[in-house]
């Protein structure tokens, strides 16, 4: 199905695009980590972690679905595909952070362990070369799973054979545990030893919801400037940003009750080592912003997604992702910065180098895949019954 | 659509739902059978030796009334117990008719039509089972009403709202009421379906006053659909809000073992997982007993199985995940709940937990094994085991060692107890035999929804 490629010219004219925000990102970046590296290294945290994020829920939701057999999400799968494809480079992405891990992590100097307890017992989990290697790890865990699923579902696009389908089940199914633990042992790593003392088991949990959500308003943006575009506007109709909807607003609901369990259980119990951390967050300036948290993170969200019109409301559910993506980067500014600056948040410009930078390196990772296939997953068997999906 | 459902691979990615030769009028038959055939003798069999179970139990709870509470096991430190472990083993159970009702409802897995029915009632008679224990628990039974926020002269004091135990109250009675609507609004259209079928004229009264003068005109069907889609919705939250509440009860105090965070999820999980094995339990037996392998086919078992794999498995991450952070904490406190927790004098109940909870499941990874019903009705039961013991694990070893190493004590259970459990056993099996032969068993009207249109192959469409 050669319809289904991408018109050469505006391939080229986006690729040049991003490309040219890479370099300023990436420039921006280096002048920033040379003038004022310490800064840089903390935006740089925040600015990894957003698409970074993005990418591992996408990952979650590709293996999900997968697993579920799902049929309305067939049309919509390559861009998925696209964007998770693009995890090997969060290797490249990670290597300012493990150069700037004496300006983030309290645990990686040796005389601050030297003199605290806590941290000498963890100094086994927490070193260096730890969670050097262990970063690496993961990101390996990652990459492999998410390259077997696009070579497999790409393959399928000319076999047609539901071999292919059966091998993406196989690797979905483990995938999607040794998923899990590894992108949560990632946020103990990289986030919730901001804070070396403090500890939540349910941290993992939460990080990943966020990303989750992050991923589908993601997909949603991207479906809709094909749209906008031209293309996949029969495929991916109404019935299936309804259903991506529902996702969203499912996830909005699910990273509600994870923040608010955890929140509950700390506040209640009421213990000094565990409620210091979300004191941190509720004095000076990350006052406001955790209460710009619950409403922009869950009650606009909730009451925007509720009805059904508003699901099936396309210009409505674009400015919805844009405000999702906006408040999942408030999110992880909310949990990486108050370590750094107690009395509120600073906002600086080296915030956005960073995540330009890591944005559109991913970005450019998306987008030459995009040219190497068909931009749907047109070998699916089931892709006749996703076209004709629809909402009772 | 059609001619695209017969191609083989196409086959293998939509599984009929239905099996063998069957029409709309032969399945109607034969689930309507079950309820009009002649009450066959192992029924009666089965419903005397639980009834005689049953029984049992209500003569404990008349002992342990007229004692008190000392007839059991519980004492300081351990206060709680067998008892609440029971409460939260039964709650957990149910769990997994909403989630088959409600969540796979909206996730339009249309596999659930067959299972849903005899899963929600599994959900109200172990709700019924669950209530039990936190009643006879107080003591006196007869003040219960004191946890309900009702003026009282009596009391002359206010409940305490800042306490789980209280949101209990809330979270279990709406999770109770909501389960038992969703339930008989989707019995309507088969109950009517038997009071037209009724030969007799009690029959006729009786099914006909339960269907509540349903005609199955297209209007009252629109209707049925957006009340069964609401319902559906306003149960979704309820199958995450009361185990949540649940954990509550125990991750909101300061006990090492029982504050920590993951354990609204995890509890949640862990409901669905203990639920879904109490579902292949129940089915596998009562597919067999009444024929009904052409309905609840292989491939609802199998669905089941992988549905307590990936339970069983964030079960296990999150045993994983406490024992980790508990020596990340650095708190000594933690890390010898834990280690106390597997090392000490209850190792072995921590162990059976394990092994049947996380490694059990394990096998399914495997289509064979997950495909075989006398391995997955042996995994059932040991998930059924390892459920219950997760709950006495977390309840009796986190109390039993406190911070003071001279309050230290060992729980035993006493007859009561044991006979107490065992006795709520049979009741829910009595009221699962009395179920099965009153009530149809399967939702009818739903199987036929997924099953292909009469004539769908030969128009090639539906």
């Amino acid at each position: 199905m050669s319809s289904y490629e991408i018109d050469g010219a505006l391939w080229s004219r986006v690729r040049n695009a991003i490309a040219f925000l890479l370099l300023i990102g990436v420039a921006a970046s280096v002048a920033g980590a040379v003038t004022e590296p310490e800064r840089f290294y903390r935006s740089y945290l925040v600015g990894f972690l957003h698409p970074t994020s993005i990418l591992l829920g996408a990952l979650f939701f590709v293996m999900v679905m997968h697993i579920t057999g799902s049929v309305w999400s067939i049309t919509v799968r390559r861009f998925h595909e696209n964007l998770i494809g693009a995890l090997p480079l969060v290797a490249v992405a990670l290597v300012p952070v493990v150069l700037g891990i004496h300006h983030l992590y309290e645990w990686s100097h040796a005389e601050e362990v030297a003199h605290d307890t806590l941290l000498r017992g963890k100094a086994a989990w927490l070193n260096p070369q730890g969670f050097t290697i262990r970063a690496f790890i993961y990101v390996a865990i990652w990459s492999f799973f998410a390259l077997r699923l696009v070579h497999h579902s790409t393959a399928q696009d000319s076999t047609r054979s539901i071999d292919n389908t059966r091998s993406l089940k196989k690797y979905a199914a483990p995938g999607l545990f040794l998923g899990f633990i590894s992108v949560s042992l990632a946020s103990f790593d990289w986030v919730m030893s901001l804070a070396p003392h403090w500890y939540s088991t349910m941290f993992g949990v939460y990080f990943y919801a966020g990303g989750g959500w992050a991923s589908f308003a993601t997909l949603v943006l991207i479906c809709l400037a094909f749209r906008s575009a031209g293309m996949l506007r029969r495929e991916i109709n109404v019935e299936h940003y309804h259903d991506l909807g529902k996702w969203m607003f499912a996830l909005t609901v699910f990273w509600t009750y994870i923040a608010f369990c955890q929140y509950l259980l700390i506040w209640y119990a009421n213990l000094p080592e565990e409620t210091i951390w979300f004191r941190n967050r509720f004095v000076g300036g990350w006052a406001p912003m955790s209460v710009a948290l619950l409403f922009g993170h869950f009650f606009i969200p909730f009451l925007v997604l509720l009805p059904r019109a508003s699901k099936r409301n396309l210009k409505l559910l674009r400015a919805a992702a844009l405000w999702f993506l906006a408040m999942h980067y408030l999110d992880l500014y909310w949990m990486v910065m108050p370590t750094f600056y107690k009395d509120g948040p600073s906002f600086h410009w080296l915030d956005l180098a960073p995540l330009v930078a890591v944005g559109s390196l991913y970005a450019l990772g998306f987008w030459m895949r995009l040219k190497k296939h068909a931009i749907m997953a047109v070998g699916d068997l089931r892709l006749e019954q996703a076209l004709e999906h629809h909402n009772l | 659509m059609a001619d695209l459902a017969i191609k083989p691979p196409l086959a293998e990615l939509n599984p009929p739902l239905v099996e063998g030769n069957h029409s709309y009028s032969t399945v109607t038959h034969t689930v309507s059978g079950i309820v009009e055939r002649k009450t066959p003798k192992q029924w009666f069999i089965a419903i005397s030796i639980s009834g005689a179970i049953t029984l049992m139990m209500l003569g404990m709870i008349g002992y342990l009334f007229l004692n008190g509470v000392g007839v059991w096991g519980n004492n300081s430190p351990v206060g709680w117990a067998w008892d609440i472990t029971n409460f939260v083993f039964w709650i957990g159970i149910g769990h997994a008719g909403t989630l088959i009702s409600a969540i796979l409802f909206l996730f339009r897995q249309k596999w659930r039509t067959s299972i849903n029915r005899a899963a929600e009632a599994m959900t109200l008679f172990a709700v019924a089972c669950a209530l039990l224990f936190p009643l006879i628990h107080v003591g006196r039974p007869w003040r219960a009403y004191w946890m309900f926020p009702i003026p009282n002269t009596d009391l002359n004091m206010w409940q305490n709202f800042r306490s789980p135990l209280l949101w209990d109250v809330f979270a279990v009675s709406t999770y109770g009421t909501v389960s038992a609507l969703f339930w008989y609004v989707g019995l309507l259209p088969d109950l009517a379906t038997l009071r037209d079928r009724a030969r007799t004229r009690i029959r006729q009264l009786v099914y006909g006053v339960l269907s509540l003068g349903w005609r199955g005109s297209a209007r009252a069907w629109r209707h049925y659909e957006m009340a069964y889609l609401i319902l559906a919705g306003l149960s979704t939250p309820l199958v995450l809000s009361v185990h949540t509440i649940v954990s509550f009860d125990f991750a909101v105090s300061i006990i090492p073992g029982w504050h920590t965070t993951i354990f609204p999820p995890y509890f949640v999980a862990g409901a669905i997982f203990s639920g879904f094995a109490m579902v292949v339990t129940l089915m596998v037996i009562f597919r067999y007993a009444f024929q009904l392998e052409d309905l609840v086919t292989i491939k609802h078992l199998e669905n089941m199985n992988i549905v307590m794999l990936a339970t069983g498995s964030i079960v296990g991450y999150a045993y994983a995940t406490e024992l980790f952070i508990a020596w990340y904490s650095g708190n000594m406190y933690e890390k010898f709940a834990f280690l106390n927790r597997t090392t000490g004098p209850y190792w072995w109940a921590y162990w059976t937990m394990v092994s049947c909870n996380v490694i059990s499941p394990q096998f399914f990874w495997f289509k064979k094994l997950r495909r075989n019903i006398p391995f997955m009705f042996v995994i059932s039961i040991f998930v059924n085991i390892g459920m219950w013991f997760e709950r006495f694990v977390i309840i009796v070893t986190s109390l039993h060692r406190d911070f003071l190493p001279s309050s230290w004590g060992y729980f035993r259970p006493t007859f009561v107890d044991v006979c107490t459990f065992i006795g709520t056993l049979g009741f829910f099996t009595t009221l699962f035999l009395l179920f099965v032969r009153f009530l149809p068993m399967i939702a009818i009207s739903e199987v036929k929804g997924v099953m292909p249109a009469p004539g769908a192959s030969e128009r090639g469409q539906h």
